[in-house]
């Protein structure tokens, strides 16, 4: 089995610059809390430049650069450039798990492993498979560094020997032990204690480590020492990688200020949906409904689900759909963190015909029929079902999606059938009527006079069994003196006259 | 020795050579639109082929004079032809049922019940601006916005509604009482009343006869009309 390792070194500074790319460039550093005497847990480059380290209080690097920019950690964004670079390891290969998190210091790091048996045939060889994984990283925002090796543990600690973001290395099988011989111990973690014990010995090398007898080693120092030598010697576990299960992807983001405009919040959303696309097309998946949590100003918090019809990966549709679902309900209180999450969907292409019209765009589709529920409310627009049921005027509206069955066959000649307009409610009618209970005058706003023809009734009773669905109605299609031709309708229950429809 | 017949790419040959000097000059023929057919045989011969693709049409009339039933007649065609089409209903009239029954493809039909006449020519813009509808269908009738000619709505509404229309190449039909897009409706098709036929003993209705005249046909016949015949599903 190969295992690769996809590796990001300062995991909260990367995490930073990826949500805030207009940073990049610049000297900044991320801080472990709030106040001028918090410290600094990840410095970038052109900080350390001026001589900033983690550890320096934001005070002191105030003082030492004024252009110092000091953001505090942010546990939301870690977790999703965490999950970002699983996205960009299951691009490659469908085995992959994220290790877990460093010690001591290697703390800041963020790695992947993932499977990386019989790669050659895609990606030419292992190298390129390492390549192409950095590449789909860097994509997602993140400078990474890859190695493949026989098992996860020697990736490890190939791909932290590695220096540059993008750097790949290989270790072919057999030649673990030689690869790690000449690295230093640092890259194993020992403890403080195991390391200076170490350091007395003159251990300074892997391969020093590895050539100490084991039981000598496990006597004087004890059994962590032996699992260390273990590792330096080029053994890794023989663990399976597991499948994942879930495509859910999620992104957050915590706000250095609360927001409670519109505006201002949907320039911040298009970053957050605009790196949800992202990791979704990585993967090649599209985003399902997307679920918006908005954590409120005071404590509160606005969850709420925007129904996406057709599956998209296009953040400016997804940004569209959640701004009308903001527009037609904003927040009750200033915005001070998002997460926005969705379940990836297989992504669909339609099949156009030859000979049928393509119609609408999913992802168009999509994105007129929530701007259509905004202007004319939820529930009022989607695909007429009439329902299989005696009541008059019982029908559903489904969802409208594009791709319905096109019409074939042979079909019988269309005969033009007389259609009615329902009157939504019912409009009430004073009638008149003659010796044999027949009407012979109505009088309502949808149709006036006398009755010139009428047919019926036609009675129609049901759901005797529950008072409040249970119905009695006669109906006569009635002609009044003004020209209309209407549906009267007579409920024998609550003893009322009403017009129901017209013919038209 | 008898003539020779043309074919269809003779025809179409001697066309373009007339049209060729014009071209050379930089003038580019103006393309009439392409038409959907009702369904209805006598009415698409008035309107020379049906109603057109990428233009603003009216059916206007009073109550029980066939504008419903004409306009589903075009809904089935449409949706009969493979096309997505789209109802923009303004007062809440529609009915599935006789849509149902009038062979609409249902599942084709993006039904819009818009709540006023305002909110229903939004919509309508906003289908048009999507594109990839055959027809959109705008059912103004008994509105408010149907009891007077061209002042209800914003001219400017109307315009926007046709170029929307011409450029998603959409046929968009508007149902009303009366005339409502003034200068912009390419065709208008006036309905007069019409008269029911029930029959038997007891009386039963069968159908509706109506009479349909072109009043505006830009690029078609003007003027004809022909009697239109619904008949109750039974």
């Amino acid at each position: 089995m190969r295992v690769a390792c996809l590796r990001v070194a300062d995991l909260a500074l990367v995490a930073e610059l990826r949500a805030h790319p207009e940073l990049a460039g610049q000297p900044l550093a991320i801080a472990a809390g709030a106040g001028p005497r918090a410290e600094l847990v990840a410095v970038s480059p052109e900080a350390q430049r001026v001589g900033l380290r983690p550890g320096t209080t934001v005070v002191h690097g105030r003082a030492a650069c004024a252009d110092l920019a000091v953001r505090v950690a942010s546990p939301a964004l870690e977790r999703a450039a965490r999950e970002a670079l699983v996205d960009a390891a299951l691009s490659a290969s469908p085995r992959a798990v994220p290790a877990s998190p460093g010690t001591g210091a290697w703390k800041s790091e963020a790695c992947v492993f993932l499977d990386a048996s019989g790669v050659d045939t895609l990606f030419h060889s292992e190298s390129g498979f390492a390549g192409a994984l950095c590449e789909r990283a860097r994509r997602l925002g993140l400078p990474a560094a890859a190695a493949v090796a026989g098992s996860r543990e020697v990736a490890q600690l190939a791909v932290r020997s590695l220096g540059e973001p993008g750097a790949v290395r290989v270790i072919p099988p057999g030649a673990e032990a030689a690869f790690l011989a000449p690295l230093p111990l640092d890259l194993l973690d020992p403890d403080d204690r195991l390391a200076q014990a170490l350091l007395r010995f003159g251990v300074r090398r892997l391969g020093q480590l590895a050539a100490l007898p084991r039981r000598a080693l496990a006597a004087r120092l004890g059994s962590e020492a032996v699992r260390l030598a273990t590792l330096a010697q080029g053994e890794g576990s023989p663990l399976a990688l597991p499948v994942p299960v879930t495509t859910r992807i999620e992104e957050a983001l915590d706000l250095e200020h609360a927001i409670d405009r519109l505006e201002p919040l949907g320039f911040v959303l298009r970053g957050v949906l605009s790196r949800l696309a992202t990791r979704l097309a990585v993967r090649g998946l599209a985003c399902g409904d997307l679920e918006l949590c908005l954590d409120l100003d005071g404590g509160g918090r606005d969850a709420r689900r925007v129904g996406v019809a057709a599956p998209t990966d296009d953040a400016r549709v997804l940004l569209r759909l959640v701004g009308l679902a903001l527009e037609s309900h904003p927040p009750g209180a200033a915005v001070e963190a998002l997460a926005v999450a969705c379940e990836g969907r297989p992504v669909r292409r339609d099949q156009l015909d030859l000979f049928r019209p393509a119609g609408p765009a999913p992802a168009v589709l999509g994105r007129t029929l929530a701007e259509l529920e905004s202007l004319c409310g939820e529930g009022r627009v989607g695909a007429p079902a009439p329902l299989d049921d005696h009541r008059p005027d019982a029908f559903e509206v489904r969802p409208f999606a594009a791709g319905a069955r096109a019409p074939g066959g042979v079909r019988s000649p269309r005969r033009h059938a007389l259609a009615v307009r329902v009157l939504r409610p019912p409009a009430p009618a004073h009638v008149q009527l003659d010796a044999a209970g027949r009407p012979t005058r109505v009088e309502s706003a949808a149709a006036r006079g006398d009755v010139v023809a009428a047919a019926g009734p036609w009675r129609t009773s049901g759901g005797w069994w529950s008072r409040e669905r249970r119905f009695a109605l006669d109906h006569y299609d009635v002609q009044t003196e003004d020209g209309n031709v209407v549906r009267l309708r007579h409920d024998a229950l609550a003893r009322r006259w009403s017009i129901d429809a017209v013919y038209d | 020795m008898p003539p020779v017949p043309r074919t269809t790419a003779a025809v179409r040959a001697e066309a373009l050579l007339r049209e060729l000097p014009q071209l050379r000059r930089g003038h580019v023929p103006r393309e009439a639109p392409g038409r959907w057919p009702s369904g209805l045989a006598s009415l698409d011969r008035l309107l020379g082929g049906g109603f057109p693709r990428g233009r603003l049409s009216e059916i206007t009339g009073p109550a029980s004079s066939g504008r419903t039933s004409l306009a589903l007649a075009l809904l089935a065609a449409t949706t009969d032809a493979g096309e997505y089409a789209a109802v923009v209903d303004a007062i809440d009239a529609f009915d599935p049922a006789s849509a149902a029954a009038a062979r609409v493809d249902l599942e084709r039909t993006l039904w819009v019940r818009a709540r006023d006449c305002r909110e229903g020519l939004l919509a309508a813009h906003v289908i048009l601006k999507g594109g990839g509808f055959g027809l959109v269908l705008l059912d103004l009738s008994f509105s408010s916005a149907s009891s007077g000619a061209g002042s209800h709505a914003a001219c400017a509404s109307w315009l926007r509604l046709a170029r929307a229309a011409t450029a998603s190449q959409t046929a968009v039909v508007v149902v009303s009482d009366a005339r409502v897009a003034g200068g912009q409706a390419d065709v208008v098709l006036e309905l007069r009343a019409g008269r029911p036929q029930f029959s038997g003993r007891p009386p039963l209705l069968e159908g509706l006869e109506s009479q349909a005249t072109a009043v505006r046909n830009r690029s078609g016949p003007i003027g004809g009309s022909t009697a239109l015949r619904f008949q109750l599903p039974p």
